[in-house]
C-alpha cells in the first residue's frame, strides 16, 4: 500500500488509513523521514484521525515517526486521534512524551505554523 | 417474602449505583473551547476509567481545546489517585487538549513531593479561578470591567 505524503509549504502531511498493517506503517515512516530529508520540510502532520484501534508496535511506531523526524530538524503533530486510541496508548503506557497533539488536521496545521514562525523569529 | 424483599433491595442498590455513576463524571462545558471536569470524592480504577471515557468524548465533540481538571474535592491524592489522574491527563493530551490541574491545597502539594510523584509538564494552579484565567489567557480571551463594582 502506498501512502501519499502531500507537501504543502513547510510541511508534509500524511494520512494513515484505517487497516494500515504493520510493513504498511513501517514503509510510511521511511517515505516521511525521506521526504523530509529531500524537501528540508520543518513540520510534519500525521492525521490519524481514520485510526479506530492502536497496538503497541504501531504505538510506538508514531513515537519513532516523531523522534526520527526531529533528528531531521521536523517537528511531528499527530492530529485527530480517537478517545478509544488514547485510552489504549496510555494502558500500554505510551503515552508518546515528545509528540505534539491536535484536535484536527487544521488545528494540527495551526500549530505547525506557529511554532514554526515562533522558531524563526 | 423475603426473596421478594432481597429482589427489591438489590435493584434499588443497581439503581442508585448508576445514579450515582452519573452524577460523579460530570463534564462542564464552562466556555467554548473550554471543559471543566470537577472531581469530588476518590478516584478508583473504575471512576478513573469512565471518568476519562466521557471527558475524552466530550473534547472531541465540543472540540476543547482546554481541560480544566478540579480536584478540590478529592480529599486525599495519594499514588494511586494521581496515577489515575495522569492517566487522564495524558489520554486527553493525545487528542490535542491541554490539562490544567486546579485545586492543589498546600497540603496536596506536600504530599505530591513527599511521594515524589512526577507532575513535569503539567500546568496546576490553586483555584479553579486561576485556572479559568490561565485557560482564558491561552485562548487569547481577557475579562474586563465593563463598568464600576458598587458594594452594597
Amino acid at each position: 500500500m502506498i501512502f501519499p505524503i502531500v507537501k504543502i509549504g513547510n510541511c508534509l502531511i500524511a494520512t494513515l488509513t484505517e487497516d494500515i498493517g504493520d510493513a504498511d506503517a513501517m514503509d510510511l515512516q521511511e517515505s516521511i523521514n525521506t521526504r523530509i530529508e529531500a524537501t528540508g520540510a520543518s513540520g510534519v502532520l500525521v492525521d490519524i484521525s481514520a485510526l479506530q484501534t492502536i497496538d503497541s508496535f504501531l504505538g510506538r511506531l508514531l513515537n519513532e515517526i516523531a523522534t526520527g523526524a526531529r533528528l531531521l530538524g521536523a517537528e511531528t503533530v499527530m492530529a485527530g486521534m480517537q478517545p478509544a486510541v488514547a485510552m489504549t496508548l496510555v494502558e500500554l503506557g505510551l503515552t508518546l512524551k515528545g509528540v505534539r497533539s491536535a484536535l484536527d488536521a487544521e488545528r494540527g496545521l495551526t500549530m505547525l505554523g506557529q511554532h514554526l514562525n515562533g522558531g524563526g523569529q | 417474602m423475603n426473596d421478594t424483599k432481597a429482589t427489591r433491595d438489590a435493584s434499588l442498590i443497581e439503581n442508585q449505583r448508576t445514579t450515582i455513576a452519573e452524577l460523579e463524571t460530570p463534564v462542564i462545558e464552562v466556555w467554548d473551547g473550554i471543559l471543566a471536569l470537577p472531581i469530588i470524592g476518590t478516584v478508583d480504577t473504575a471512576r478513573a476509567q469512565t471518568m476519562t471515557e466521557t471527558l475524552l468524548e466530550k473534547i472531541v465533540s465540543t472540540k476543547s481545546e482546554i481541560v480544566i481538571l478540579d480536584i478540590t474535592g478529592v480529599p486525599v491524592v495519594d499514588t494511586s489517585v494521581s496515577r489515575h489522574l495522569l492517566e487522564t491527563i495524558a489520554a486527553a493530551r493525545l487528542l490535542g487538549a491541554e490539562v490544567l490541574l486546579v485545586g492543589l491545597t498546600s497540603r496536596t502539594a506536600i504530599t505530591l513531593v513527599h511521594l515524589g510523584l512526577d507532575l513535569t509538564g503539567v500546568t496546576t494552579r490553586t483555584t479553579m479561578a486561576r485556572g479559568l484565567q490561565l485557560a482564558f489567557g491561552r485562548l487569547g480571551l481577557e475579562v474586563v470591567k465593563t463598568r464600576p463594582v458598587v458594594t452594597p
